[in-house]
């Protein structure tokens, strides 16, 4: 027979070692990459909850595209055709423009690879963090995913891959406060960098010079410095800026140009050396 | 000893899990409870013997995991928790289930403390709502948690 007085009570040693533990975790988390390896293991266990948890919403996308009408599916196959004649013709212009372009840059010696490969990957889950802005995608080190590769959807730069799990991994989104994305003025040719701010339609630029020439609608693309995110990718638009007087500086808000908190369906882009020259 | 019944407990907390990460509107995150500390407190509550802080080590690496943040910072809190739990619970038992509530509403603020403290450190900012929401939503919910999962136990004669 069990023993009912006798209370299980909680002892000091054990709980004092699992707190130096966590905290010793996560030190060595914080500074090295030890534990990458631990990360995708609970990774993998966990990617069926993050299945499970995303099947409302596909099998809503799937029960939708069902129970489409005829007409409204042959509307959608008219307009699609209509745009494939358009943006061939518009393709094959870009092929002309492309073969110039290389071979302008051998003549200069210039030696930077214009397309990307790309992985098509689609949105698992949002990390639902309010300190954070992160998203997991369905593909991993499987399909040749790697830390540092930048992800665009169909307008713009979303984010960096941050953790690659097994099948699935993890995408700092641009407007993560602890992000910052080094970016350029298209008119002007002005570099600077948009830091994150927690919010998914604001990109925030600091410490511009009071006579930078800049004006809301201007267009931000990726600068290509620091080698993780390649250059000449649209990032954002200026919405707002505002002249810091005591301390003479400018600082801009800017809308990014990709869907953050809407894209299902990004892309994983996998050549890095064109980066890092320049 | 370890049944087959003994699983009732590693699949509620899967099922928190689930609810942790359920993708739902921006305005509800910051109420959204911890499920999870709610149902390894009931747990540690009810069988301190079985679930105690291994069991809420392991726990919070996986949250760890899900809401990428750093590695160990929930286990710190649940361990911290789940460590005051297992020294009260007797007098907890015995309370009336609004009491209850106060109290476990008390433990997930100490949870709270423990991982904004360690985003405070890595110079991330916490909104005042994302601070108190989830102890106030989890205080209100943990009746219900703990009228479902004492059937639950009583159910699968686990004591």
């Amino acid at each position: 027979m069990k023993n009912i007085f006798q209370p299980a009570r909680g002892t000091v040693a054990p709980a004092l070692f699992l707190i130096a533990l966590s905290i010793s975790i996560m030190f060595v988390d914080q500074r090295f990459t030890h534990l990458e390896s631990v990360r995708s293991g609970i990774s993998v266990l966990v990617s069926p909850l993050r299945y499970l948890v995303s099947l409302p919403a596909m099998s809503g996308t799937w029960v939708a595209e069902w129970f489409n009408t005829h007409n409204s599916l042959v509307g959608e196959n008219r307009y699609l055709k209509q745009e494939e004649r358009l943006l061939n013709a518009r393709l094959q212009k870009m092929d002309v423009l492309l073969a110039e372009n290389t071979r302008l840059r051998q003549l200069l010696g210039a030696s930077r690879k214009l397309s990307d490969e790309v992985i098509v990957s689609e949105l698992l889950s949002v990390d639902q963090n309010p300190y954070r802005q992160l998203i997991e995608l369905n593909k991993g080190s499987l399909d040749g995913l790697k830390d540092g590769q930048a992800v665009i959807d169909d307008y713009g730069i979303m984010g960096q891959i941050i953790h690659v799990g097994h099948n699935s991994s993890t995408v700092k989104l641009i407007s993560d406060p602890e992000h910052v994305i080094p970016v350029q003025f298209i008119h002007s040719g002005m570099r600077s960098v948009a830091f994150g701010n927690g919010s998914t339609d604001e990109l925030e630029l600091r410490y511009l010079p009071a006579t930078a020439s800049i004006k809301p609608g201007d267009e931000l693309v990726t600068s290509g410095l620091g080698g993780r995110f390649p250059a000449d990718y649209p990032v954002a638009t200026i919405t707002h800026i505002s002249l810091d007087k005591t301390h003479g500086f400018k600082s801009a808000i800017a809308r990014p140009k990709a869907r953050l908190d809407s894209s299902r369906e990004v892309l994983v882009i996998q050549s890095r050396e064109n980066t890092t020259e320049e | 000893m370890i049944t087959l019944n003994f699983f009732v407990i590693p699949l509620s907390l899967i099922l928190g899990l689930t609810l942790q990460i359920l993708p739902l509107p921006d305005w509800t995150q910051i109420y959204r409870p911890d499920w999870v500390a709610l149902i390894l407190v009931y747990w540690s509550m009810a069988l301190p013997k079985k679930v105690g802080v291994w069991f809420a080590f392991f726990t919070g690496l996986i949250v760890d995991v899900m809401q990428g943040t750093l590695l160990g910072q929930h286990s710190l809190a649940l361990v911290i928790i789940i460590f005051i739990n297992m020294n009260l619970y007797q007098r907890i038992r015995v309370m009336s289930l609004p009491g209850q509530a106060m109290y476990v509403m008390i433990l997930l603020l100490i949870n709270q403390i423990a991982v904004v403290w360690i985003e405070g450190m890595l110079q991330r900012s916490t909104p005042v709502m994302a601070f108190f929401g989830p102890p106030l939503t989890g205080m209100f919910i943990w009746p219900w948690i703990f009228i479902l999962l004492r059937d639950v136990r009583r159910k699968a004669n686990l004591s």
